[in-house]
């Protein structure tokens, strides 16, 4: 269901289902950490562009006094003092707040298996991944529960689950949402993300979530427009990059197969269509260089959970016992190995051969893409080379161009801070799959134009899977 | 063997802001622990550090009272370790790009100027304050994040004294700059001294020692020269310098260590990356240096050209902050700087201390010390009836209306001083038969009495004038 369909109902039910649903849904999806019951909503004082809207915030999004955890076993008791400034705006347009939504650990993951709930489900199939790290984000809206929910994307973590749950998921201009209280990744990739089930939720979403908030100084004071008005598919004359180096790198023919029905149809819909080849070598370095970028800036990011102000702490004997104790029982064993490595590349004798060539080759990747993106509106590619693995026995070959390129290409729009989005192209085995456009920086309007287009062309928009 | 004793200086500065260095949380010293904290402070998950433009500027003025080149990309960087005071687990500074680079102080060593060279001035936020009680730990994070400039300065001092002339002079500079509150013993201004000891003339530097957290401008006399003696002996023994951190026990005046320092700790600095670098425009640097209030030196200078104060003078006034400030109001009104200089700085500081006041407590505005000034300037009255209408002033009243309530006009009208001057003459016939006999007592007696008839009015130096034209007639 959409956003207007939803406004023809009576707000307090469908509040109250949408929370339903997400207790429900739990058994079965293990999409949510906390439901947040609407019973003491005065419905009567909502007022705004969410009027009575039933929203899921992943768990990572600070609620001024609902617990929130990032899905890790160190904050599993931790209530903020504050609201993050997404939370206030949502609220401000009427937004109704029904789940806190499950993702992997600290946001660190691609597959929502790391999560101190465990595994979160796809509702396509439950023997599969939702992707990550906001899985559970992308779940509560695929299965129905609500029809917007937000989420955080520092390398692909929006738009890759929106992929594998056929919806869509959208990551703007670095900037363009505040980021204030949402609990960091790695702060120079991390961007507010959310999803719904068709562009025109998603261009609306925007105009509520957009604009210059003086809490976040990387915030963007490029004004904001109102893209559910500016909406239309018109591609007439719209430039249209192929990524060849993602779609050479597909082995399913289904997707590729979708993927150019879609680039046809933006053809006839006149669009001018362009192929772009980057240079292989950088591409094979979008992995190795996000993983030092992110856990560098993750390791110092998350010294802060120390058990000492908030949080679940450890005791010890000493401040520097408890801080340990604390740390090392409260992190995964994964997140651990993270830290490590972020760790690693921080120190001194390591920094310029590690840290700081990935920054450089960060600057090369993007100055590549944008030499041709500048002249262009869009890059298009198919958002995941397959469906949502199989949660059990999974395991990609890490070092094959087909998991270092066609997997991990999203990342250019959180290198470049570019708009990008991902929505519905076709489905395998009754399984959903993606395709994906990254756009020029505050380019949102044009972004929603070639998706609205895409969207005509696919046919899939307010896909909802309830039976499963 | 002689030797030479080389010291560096870091001081950090807390900066007078209102609000924090990147939280916006109102600070105010000596408030109630944990009131001046907000999330930031803290470090709750998901905060994000935002510039506080108004310490920038302090910074900057800092920079360019001591004349250092500035970056105008200012950049911060964290600074990472773990401890229970340092709420994100990283500090913000500028390792890299601080905000100033290669300026100096000059300093006035026994008459002769000796210049002291300062590396670097960068900003970054403090930490917040720990107190250990028996077995436990209590933590304020009141300071946490508050404004913080780090000078450093080049190894250019060779003893106790010039390190404190240094730092008294930074001090004064940066108390007239209103940059901070500069109070070592509150902690506003915090010293760390480095010192090591060559033999004389040599080219290689000795092992280098860390004194912490020295709480007064005598005590980082007293514990450099402890220091190096401690240090000149240990080495005439055969001994070995650690490179340590000691701390100067103020009752015993020694040196003691805290802790051999073993390798450099590394601090995985990064840069900052939710503070894009800012770029000051030339505008904005203008400003700040078009406003800079006048400093000590220039003052000190102005003094002497302007008012023809003495070096002496000058510089005794300027070790006076609000004395000097109270000076510069009363001189656009002051016809003669130096006897406003002496009322100011003996009659009213002596009336002050006898009555437990200050200048910047007194009800006496200098404006109207200027006109009391300008009474005895213009012979209105005497200096000895100023003295009297100053003490009747502290209670803010202004000096004409005391001279007007008191009739205490100073008469200088010829004419009427004559006829009193004769009207005593005719009373005193004995006393100028002494005086012509060669007694010049008479004479102070007769002026006393011309004085005394005319109710202390009359300009003595005329009066005293008069008695001796009128006597010689007789």
């Amino acid at each position: 269901m959409s956003i207007d369909s939803l406004m023809n109902q009576d707000i307090k039910t469908r509040c109250n289902e949408a929370y339903e649903k997400v207790v429900a849904y739990q058994d079965k999806l293990n999409a949510t950490i906390t439901a947040i019951d609407p019973k003491d909503i005065d419905y009567d004082k909502l007022e705004g562009k969410l009027k009575g809207i039933p929203v899921a915030l992943k768990d990572n999004v600070s609620t001024k006094g609902i617990k929130t955890t990032a899905a890790s076993r160190i904050l599993d008791n931790y209530y903020p003092v504050y609201d993050a400034t997404i939370v206030e705006k949502l609220r401000k347009e009427g937004a109704v707040f029904v789940a806190k939504a499950s993702m992997d650990e600290l946001a660190m993951g691609g597959s929502n298996l790391t999560s101190m709930i465990g595994p979160c489900h796809n509702p396509y199939d439950l023997n599969r991944i939702s992707g990550g790290s906001s899985g559970g984000s992308a779940v509560l809206v695929a299965s129905g529960a609500v029809s917007v929910a937000i989420g955080s994307d520092t390398g692909d973590s929006v738009r890759k689950p929106a992929g594998y749950c056929g919806v869509v998921g959208v990551k703007p201009t670095y900037g363009r949402i505040s980021r204030y209280g949402i609990i960091p990744y790695a702060s120079s990739l991390d961007h507010v993300g959310y999803f719904t089930r068709n562009i025109k939720d998603a261009s609306l979403v925007l105009e509520v979530l957009a604009g210059r908030d003086d809490h976040d100084m990387t915030s963007s004071f490029e004004k904001v427009d109102e893209y559910s008005k500016l909406l239309n598919s018109n591609v007439e004359g719209k430039k249209i990059l192929v990524f060849d180096n993602v779609v050479e790198n597909i082995r399913e023919d289904i997707i590729i197969n979708s993927f150019n029905n879609v680039i046809k149809g933006l053809e006839e819909k006149g669009a001018v269509i362009k192929h772009v080849r980057f240079d292989d070598k950088l591409m094979k370095a979008l992995f190795p260089t996000y993983f030092i970028i992110a856990n560098a800036e993750a390791t110092a990011n998350h010294s802060n959970l120390d058990g000492i102000r908030f949080g679940h702490r450890v005791d010890g004997n000493t401040m520097e016992e408890i801080m340990i104790n604390t740390r090392t029982r409260g992190f995964s064993s994964f997140i651990k190995q993270r830290f490590v490595v972020g760790s690693y590349s921080l120190f001194e004798e390591n920094q310029e051969r590690l840290l700081k060539k990935a920054q450089r080759v960060r600057r090369l990747i993007v100055d590549e893409v944008m030499k041709e993106l500048k002249d262009a509106d869009c890059l298009i590619a198919p958002a995941s080379g397959n469906v949502a693995p199989l949660i059990k026995g999974n395991k990609s070959d890490e070092l094959a161009p087909e998991y270092l390129i066609a997997e991990n290409h999203l990342v250019i729009g959180n290198f470049g801070g570019l708009p990008s989005l991902t929505q519905p192209m076709g489905f395998k085995d009754n399984l959903p799959f993606g395709v994906n456009i990254t756009c020029n920086p505050f380019k949102e309007a044009d972004m929603f134009n070639i998706a609205l287009a895409i969207e005509e062309i696919t046919g899939l928009k307010d896909l909802v899977k309830e039976d499963f | 063997m002689n030797y030479d004793v080389v010291i560096g200086i870091e001081i950090h500065l807390e900066l007078k802001t209102k609000t924090k260095m990147f939280s916006g949380a109102p600070y105010a010293f000596k408030s109630e622990a944990n009131t001046c904290v907000n999330e930031i402070d803290l470090a709750f998950p998901g905060t994000l550090p935002c510039v506080n433009m108004e310490a920038v500027k302090k910074a900057l003025e800092a920079c360019m009272a001591l004349h250092l080149d500035i970056d105008p990309l200012v950049k911060f960087d964290r600074k990472n370790y773990y401890y229970s005071d340092l709420p994100k687990g990283y500090q913000i500074t500028q390792q890299f790009h601080p905000i100033g680079r290669n300026g100096y102080i000059d300093i006035n060593v026994e008459g002769k100027t000796k210049r002291i060279r300062i590396n670097r001035i960068h900003m970054e936020e403090d930490t917040a304050k720990q107190f250990h009680l028996f077995d436990e730990t209590l933590i304020d994070f009141n300071r946490a994040d508050v404004p913080l400039i780090e000078l450093v300065s080049e190894p250019d001092m060779s003893s106790g004294l010039e390190a404190s002339l240094y730092v008294e002079k930074l001090r004064q500079t940066l108390l007239y700059l209103d940059v901070s509150d500069v109070r070592m013993e509150e902690g506003s201004m915090r010293c760390d001294v480095n010192i090591s000891i060559k033999p004389e003339g040599s080219d290689v530097f000795g092992t280098k020692v860390e004194i912490k957290n020295l709480n007064s401008i005598n005590n980082i006399k007293l514990a450099i020269d402890y220091e190096a003696n401690r240090q000149k002996e240990a080495l005439e023994k055969g001994e070995t310098i650690y490179q340590e951190t000691r701390r100067f026990d103020e009752k015993t005046g020694i040196t003691v260590s805290m802790r051999k320092k073993e390798g450099a700790v590394d601090y995985k600095y990064f840069p900052e990356p939710n503070i894009f670098p800012i770029l000051l425009s030339d505008e904005m640097l203008n400003e700040v240096r078009n406003n800079m209030p006048e400093l000590p030196d220039q003052k000190h200078d102005r003094y002497i050209k302007e008012y023809g104060l003495s070096d002496a003078e000058a510089s005794t006034l300027i070790q006076n902050k609000e004395m000097s400030l109270y000076y510069d109001e009363m001189m656009k009104k002051a016809k003669n700087a130096k006897s406003a200089l002496n009322l100011l700085m003996s009659e009213l500081q002596g009336l002050l201390v006898k009555n437990n006041q200050n200048i910047t407590n007194t009800k006496v505005q200098s404006e109207s010390l200027a006109i009391l000034s300008n009474m005895i300037e213009d012979k209105e009255i005497s200096g000895k009836q100023a003295k009297d209408v100053l003490e009747a002033m502290l209670d803010g009243s202004d000096p004409r209306k005391i001279v007007k309530d008191r009739g205490m006009k100073q008469v200088s009208d010829e004419g009427a001083i004559l006829s009193i001057v004769n009207a005593v003459l005719d009373e005193n016939p004995n006393s100028i038969a002494d005086y012509k006999g060669g007694k010049d007592r008479a004479m102070g007696f007769l002026v006393g009495q011309v004085m005394k008839k005319s109710k202390g009015q009359a300009n003595p130096q005329m009066a005293s004038k008069l008695v001796k034209q009128e006597l010689d007639k007789r």
